[in-house]
């Protein structure tokens, strides 16, 4: 029984890992995944130079900007303050300097400055040297006031005393548990899917009366559910050591090449920690077992892919809850709502992760919910693996729930 | 004297208001071949998917090697389905060793005779490719290979040449009566009657859901015998015509006699000295297996 059980485990998981797809997916997740974050900044706009030539009329403000444009990647390069904009202009042309930053008494009375540059600019630079601008006129005219009042520009601390769980510092976790709780979305549902492809494909193939000649079909369902899901854990580790490898030693020497960029070291935030990493491992697993016992026996209630796709519309909605309450979720991670939902064992995997990171749930919760999946996942296969030994050797039209329900009473 | 390799008693299957299978006795002894025989839809595979214990029997019991067909027994079982597939994706010497495997084998030794049966069967230059891309007839022939690999004590295969043209038939026809002859048990369902004249010593006829025959295939004809005649004669065919003959065909060259009850085969041949035609071949005749199918399978469709 072992041998057999453990032969089909070895199938599912070589068939699938050697497979043109897998690894198509893998190297095409993360990119898909990261570009969508990071690209649109990273193509945004590379300067032609990085010289940008201040001329400040009221000799007091760029002493104030200087340090903040070198820090957002500018080369400041500072002229005299009776400077004529028009002997710049042929440099921009040229594209010798990014553009000049023209600053006068406009600017210092309502942070009003003039920007000359040779064609458009980014949104996101935009912002920025508006901000710095900004900024540099509040700091001069405060410059009196002394650096506590300067200090408050920074944006200020915050500090949370949490009642329930003491003084903590709020973190960078909220990316995570948004991140984290998507790729969990997206990867039950590609697992569990695959689960019910392979179940199908026994099925329409008729390999599986074969198959169940020699093996009882739990183990043939157990055995494939377990060779699929040590696919997706395969998958998953790969994601996660490159993204390590990326966050630890890609990210700094990307930021530093390109100081512009730096706005990306945000991403290194996202790195999990080990408490996470396995709070995802323990959300996936739980998660994939409970879907993917009614995925199996999705797959072998139906005859056809288009049979299978109709009739997994009612696990597609259990799966797109979570997804869709999930930003209301991490806002709100303490609210009734979010409380309730992330305790139902089919919405759990998505939520009571977002929540877990985002440090809302405390460890009963989240024993308590992996415990409700557990049990959960413990009926689906009784009920599910009861359909599946019926289903699998049922051919013709697709079954009506009153049948399907006979299959689990008889089973 | 060993427990026979299948024994059914009282065995009753139905699906909903449906009785596939209805108070069926069958008891096949080790190392015999026999035939199981019957019209589509009669039982056939219900039948085999209780003594593989895919199934339960509503009543009765079924019993494989002297016991219950737990997974144990199957294993030794070689099954090839009627409806039979593999993994399109996966390469034909990958296959067979995970059905190798799944029986019990090792790897090692499901690829070692995996790799003898192909290049016996002259796949052996495809071991390496997609099952998808083997042609129909080399498709079948792996299925065989999976079957036997793990050297089952009974072979139990359903339709097994279909698809094949004459040379492989005689091929794999040769393999299992060789396989037989090694000690194998086999039973094997066919509607090629001529197919299963030759190759059985036993024969069990089902015909909507119950047995209608069953047992040794020469007592069966011997049975069945209805004193039938082949003749073959120069002349007018006229004489033919009377109370004596009951049915008269043309079969080939000559003519296939049914006789009234009760008439010596003697008459027959003093009548045809009287109409004075010069007789070429008077033969007494057994049934074939075939007449003998459709005799019965017809009487189990009216009842």
């Amino acid at each position: 029984m072992t041998r057999a059980v453990g032969a089909i485990v070895k199938r599912e998981y070589l068939q699938r890992v050697r497979s043109r797809w897998f690894v198509i997916a893998t190297i095409a997740g993360p990119i898909l995944f990261g570009g969508i974050a990071v690209l649109p900044i990273v193509l945004s706009d590379a300067p032609t130079s990085d010289r940008l030539v201040v001329i400040d009329r009221t000799g007091e403000l760029a002493g104030a900007m200087a340090p903040a444009l070198t820090g957002i990647g500018y080369q400041v390069e500072r002229v005299d303050a009776d400077a004529d904009l028009a002997d710049f202009i042929q440099a921009v042309h040229d594209e010798e300097v990014f553009g000049v930053l023209v600053l006068d008494s406009a600017t210092l009375r309502r942070g009003a400055a003039r920007l000359v540059v040779g064609s458009a600019i980014s949104p996101m630079r935009e912002v920025a040297l508006r901000q710095i601008v900004g900024q540099g006129a509040i700091a001069t005219r405060l410059r009196d006031e002394g650096p506590e009042l300067l200090a408050l520009l920074g944006g200020g601390v915050l500090e949370v005393d949490r009642l329930d769980r003491g003084t903590e510092v709020e973190s960078a976790d909220f990316a995570l548990a948004y991140f984290g709780a998507f790729l969990l979305y997206i990867t039950l549902l590609f697992y569990a899917v695959a689960v019910m492809r392979s179940v199908l494909e026994e099925k329409t193939s008729r390999v599986i009366e074969i198959i169940i000649s020699s093996v009882r079909p739990i183990e043939l369902m157990l055995g494939k559910i377990v060779g699929v899901g040590a696919v997706g854990l395969t998958q998953l580790g790969i994601w996660a050591v490159s993204l390590v490898v990326l966050a630890k030693l890609g990210l700094p020497r990307l930021t530093a090449a390109r100081p512009e960029l730096e706005i990306l070291g945000e991403l290194g935030s996202v790195v999990p920690g080990v408490g996470h990493l396995a709070l995802f491992l323990a959300f996936f697993l739980g998660g994939y077992f409970l879907y993917s016992g009614l995925y199996a026996a999705v797959g072998a209630m139906t005859n056809s892919d288009q049979e299978a796709q109709q009739a997994q519309a009612p696990l597609v909605v259990l799966m797109v809850v979570p997804a869709v309450i999930l930003p209301g979720v991490i806002q709100n991670p303490d609210s009734v709502l979010s409380l309730w939902t992330s305790q139902v064992p089919f919405f759990a995997p998505v939520l009571m992760f977002a929540r877990a990171v985002s440090g809302a749930a405390s460890p009963l919760e989240i024993g308590a919910s992996l415990v409700g999946i557990g049990l959960t996942t413990v009926g689906v296969a009784w009920v599910g693996g009861r359909i599946y030994r019926v289903g699998i050797l049922m051919t013709g039209k697709r079954p009506s729930l009153r049948e399907v329900w006979r299959w689990v009473r008889v089973g | 004297m060993n427990a026979p390799a299948i024994r059914l008693h009282g065995v009753t299957k139905r699906f909903g208001d449906h009785t596939a299978v209805r108070d069926l006795d069958l008891e096949i002894p080790e190392g015999t071949i026999c035939g199981l025989l019957g019209p589509n839809g009669s039982g056939k595979t219900t039948t085999i998917r209780m003594i593989l214990g895919i199934y339960g029997p509503d009543r009765g019991t079924v019993e494989l090697f002297g016991g219950s067909p737990d997974h144990r027994r199957r294993r030794r079982v070689g099954y090839l389905p009627e409806e039979r597939g593999m993994y399109r994706t996966m390469k034909l010497l990958d296959h067979l060793v995970f059905i190798g495997e799944i029986r019990g084998m090792r790897p090692r030794e499901g690829r070692r005779r995996g790799m003898a049966w192909l290049e016996r069967l002259g796949l052996s230059e495809w071991a390496d490719r997609r099952v998808e891309d083997l042609s129909r007839g080399m498709q079948q022939k792996a299925h065989f290979i999976a079957t036997v690999l793990h050297e089952p004590d009974l072979l139990i295969l359903d339709e097994p040449f279909s698809g094949l043209d004459p040379i492989n038939q005689d091929l794999l026809e040769s393999i299992v009566l060789e396989l037989n002859a090694r000690g194998a048990t086999i039973l094997f369902s066919t509607h090629l009657m001529d197919q299963a004249e030759r190759l059985c010593r036993r024969v069990c006829l089902i015909s909507c859901a119950e047995k209608v025959l069953d047992g040794d295939l020469r007592e069966i004809r011997r049975a069945e015998d209805r004193g039938d005649l082949h003749l073959v004669f120069e002349g007018d065919e006229g004489w033919l015509a009377t109370p004596e003959v009951a049915t008269a065909t043309r079969a080939g060259e000559g003519w296939r006699l049914t006789l009234a009850p009760g008439i010596d085969p003697q008459r027959i041949l003093a009548r045809a000295v009287e109409a004075g035609v010069e007789m070429r071949r008077f033969e007494r005749v057994e049934p074939r297996l075939h007449e003998i199918f459709v005799r019965h399978a017809r009487t189990g469709d009216s009842r």
